[in-house]
């Protein structure tokens, strides 16, 4: 064995061990570093600021970064050697994870309660004072289970096949909670958390076996309680733990709390729910009665396996419109463009509809297969299909919940959008290109619905509001597949909503 | 007499109601369905595969013709039957067990009947030993299993394991295809032939019939 060099890692804090000399991809790799372009050096999007500690700039670095990047101190993870200690700042880790802002319940007892949105990717976690309601402590972080896969399917796998997932997360997650509260550690007296199926059963250590295979059911969807010893946490002995249940199939307890905190179960209006992800959730439904469903969108929303794609970070064009003459850009930082995020990516094609550029069938019509939107960023013809394979999914899943429900399309007051591509996609692109059919002044950006129902359910022992909600397996539905490909072809014009 | 070429491009068009008008009308006039079959509808889904291949057409348009060619075939088939015409091979197709996704499936088992092959589609979450006995009833050459899942993926492997227990192995060739699936898991798992996308799966099972 050689000599050991520490690598530390912000903003997450992580800290590793190389081989001194030994080039640093593979391990950052390991710790969920993404690197765009196979690392061969050319994206620049594995880019690294370097905190403490020296690397020379190569040539590489010299071609990818700007001269002000490369004064600063940024290199190229995917070029870097551990020659001597470094702390770098991850470029890719600093995107912004969606909080929510709402005060929690107030119980009007002294101590604190902590809120945890468990993502597949993302971490939201809340410290909450219980006599104010108020905010007093925020920590957000990738999943370190990124490491074992970055869907929550190869999760599964990887777990069938090890018993560290669940390991890795709670204790990341006690080490998150303990750096939080700090010295007020001892005052929780209630941890509260959400998250899709998966989540839930790796955190509650549950068998996922049953979720790896059709009917994808498993027996333990319930809300589980947690001893704070048996997860090795350093909280009071007599602090609860509670993982929220789920809905049912990988409808999670984040939909749940999504109702809660949406209020979808209250009233006799009818309205959805939709969080747009790799694994796609809707729930539809009044005070009488709430479907649930979750169908696979694949990675379009998140701009993977979309060519030029990459996260909503500096760089990414995130915006653009056609205002009649030309294609116009809104790009993410002050830097020149060099990849498109997802809500960049819905926009792309609604404006490429409006110009005339992609036909209503995906096909980009001027015979070049890709259409430029601004040098040296262009959207191919491989992109368009990927997105209409997630739009056709998430279309057809709310049309046959509004089949079983036996309401029109036109009947649905509003469309909630959870999550943080529900936040920054534009209202009037998911109409445009067919992703949510109902008018765009009904969709409205809800943010971190999964954390604010988490707060509202602290103190909350029963959640009546579970004895009306009902899960539909999508996949076992005859009609899915004809709405599913009906549904995977854009609107002909942007007016087809009203007129029809 | 019936213009034929209309019925190329119905096809090609996923026009159901037209290819199935062309059809009956060709019919009526005593042409022969293998003369049909050969000279319009495979050359029509070979079309259809090409603009897929191209990027023009996508699922929606590959399925669209399929159901068109299916239609069609539907009358056709008893008329081969009696005629005594030879498919151009004999497959068996299904989602493997724990996969419920059929949509991929139903594309490549559309294009291999438009390609002239006799297609029997177990449909989804099949056990291994149903593949077996359709494979042994059916006479087939050809076993195509599809998975979606990575999760699945597994079955795929132990599909190929009850083929050569039952010792049908080799006189079957086994393809197998779908989102997650890769040449290299075709090569580890012992399959003959990986297709990335339907048209792929075409001119896969003609190289397998054809060695």
């Amino acid at each position: 064995m050689g000599a050991k060099v520490r690598i530390e890692l912000d903003p997450l804090g992580v800290v590793l061990e190389a081989e001194a000399g030994a080039t640093l991809e593979s391990l950052l790799s390991e710790y969920g570093v993404e690197f765009p372009c196979g690392a061969s050096g050319l994206c620049g999007g594995c880019k690294v600021q370097v905190l403490e500690g020296a690397a020379e700039p190569e040539e590489a670095d010299l071609l990818a970064l700007t001269e002000d990047e490369i004064a600063a101190g940024y290199r190229l993870a995917c070029r870097l050697r551990a020659d001597s200690p470094l702390k770098l700042r991850v470029e890719q880790w600093s995107m912004p994870v969606l909080s929510d802002d709402t005060e929690g319940a107030r119980l009007g007892r002294s101590g604190l309660a902590v809120a945890i949105d468990l993502g597949t990717t993302t971490i939201v976690a809340q410290l909450l004072d219980l006599k104010t309601g108020e905010v007093v402590g925020l920590r957000t972080a990738l999943n370190p289970q990124s490491a074992f896969g970055a869907d929550v399917m190869s999760r599964v796998r990887a777990s069938i096949e090890s018993p560290e997932l669940t390991r890795v997360i709670r204790e990341f997650l006690g080490q998150t909670i303990a750096d939080m509260a700090g010295h007020r550690l001892p005052e929780i007296v209630e941890v509260v958390l959400v998250g899709n199926t998966v989540m839930h059963h790796l955190f509650c250590g549950l068998d996922v076996k049953p979720l790896a295979h059709v009917p994808f059911h498993s027996a333990h969807l319930g809300e589980q309680r947690l001893e704070p010893e048996a997860l090795d946490w350093r909280l009071a002995p007599r602090a609860r733990v509670r993982f929220l249940p789920c809905l049912g199939g990988f409808v999670g307890s984040d939909i749940l709390a999504g109702i809660l905190a949406t209020g979808l179960h209250v009233g006799p209006k009818l309205r959805a729910l939709v969080d747009l992800g790799t694994n796609g959730e809707i729930a539809l439904g009044n005070s009488e009665r709430i479907l649930c469903a979750s169908t696979a969108a694949g990675t379009a929303f998140e701009a993977g396996a979309i060519r030029m794609g990459m996260r909503a970070a500096a760089g990414a064009i995130s915006h653009v419109f056609w205002d009649g003459s030309s294609l116009r850009c809104g790009v993410i930082g002050e830097t020149a463009p060099r990849g498109i995020c997802g809500s960049g990516l819905i926009d792309a094609v609604a404006a490429g509809l409006d110009m005339g550029s992609i036909l209503p069938n995906g096909r980009i019509a001027n015979g070049t297969r890709e259409l430029l939107l601004h040098q040296p960023v262009k959207l191919f013809q491989a992109d368009v299909r990927e997105l209409q394979l997630a739009k056709g999914a998430i279309a057809a899943g709310l049309r046959i919940l509004l089949d079983h429900w036996g309401a029109r399309m036109d009947e649905i007051e509003c469309v909630y959008l959870a999550g943080a591509f529900g936040n920054y996609v534009r209202p009037e692109s998911a109409c445009r290109i067919g992703l949510l059919e109902v008018p765009a002044e009904r969709l409205v950006p809800s943010g971190n619905t999964a954390l604010r129902g988490a707060k509202l359910a602290i103190g909350v022992e029963e959640f009546p509001v579970m004895n009306i909600i009902e899960h539909v397996p999508l996949a076992s539905d005859p009609q899915f597949e004809d709405k599913f490909v009906s549904c995977m072809a854009f609107p002909a014009d942007a007016d087809a909503l009203r007129q029809a | 007499m019936a213009d034929l070429t209309k019925l190329f491009d119905a096809v090609v068009d996923g026009d159901a109601k037209t290819t199935l008008e062309m059809t009956k009308q060709a019919i009526a006039e005593n042409i022969q369905p293998e003369e049909i079959v050969s000279k319009y509808m495979i050359p029509a889904m070979d079309e259809v595969g090409r603009r897929f291949e191209a990027e023009e057409y996508f699922v929606p348009e590959l399925l669209l013709a399929g159901r068109a060619m299916k239609g069609a075939l539907e009358i056709l088939r008893p008329l081969l039957a009696a005629s005594g015409a030879k498919p151009a091979g004999k497959v068996v197709i299904g989602t493997v067990k724990g996969d419920l996704h059929d949509i991929g499936k139903n594309l490549v088992a559309a294009m291999l009947e438009g390609a002239g092959f006799e297609v029997t589609d177990l449909g989804t979450d099949v056990s291994p030993e149903k593949f077996v006995e359709a494979v042994n009833t059916k006479d087939a050459q050809i076993v195509c299993l599809s998975a979606l899942l990575t999760v699945t993926m597994p079955a795929m492997k132990s599909t190929v394991e009850a083929l050569t227990s039952a010792g049908v192995r080799d006189k079957v060739k086994v393809m197998i295809g779908g989102a997650p699936v890769t040449d290299q898991y075709a090569r580890e798992i012992g399959a003959d032939s990986y297709s990335e996308n339907a048209s792929a799966a075409v001119a896969a099972a003609r190289t397998l019939v054809a060695a």
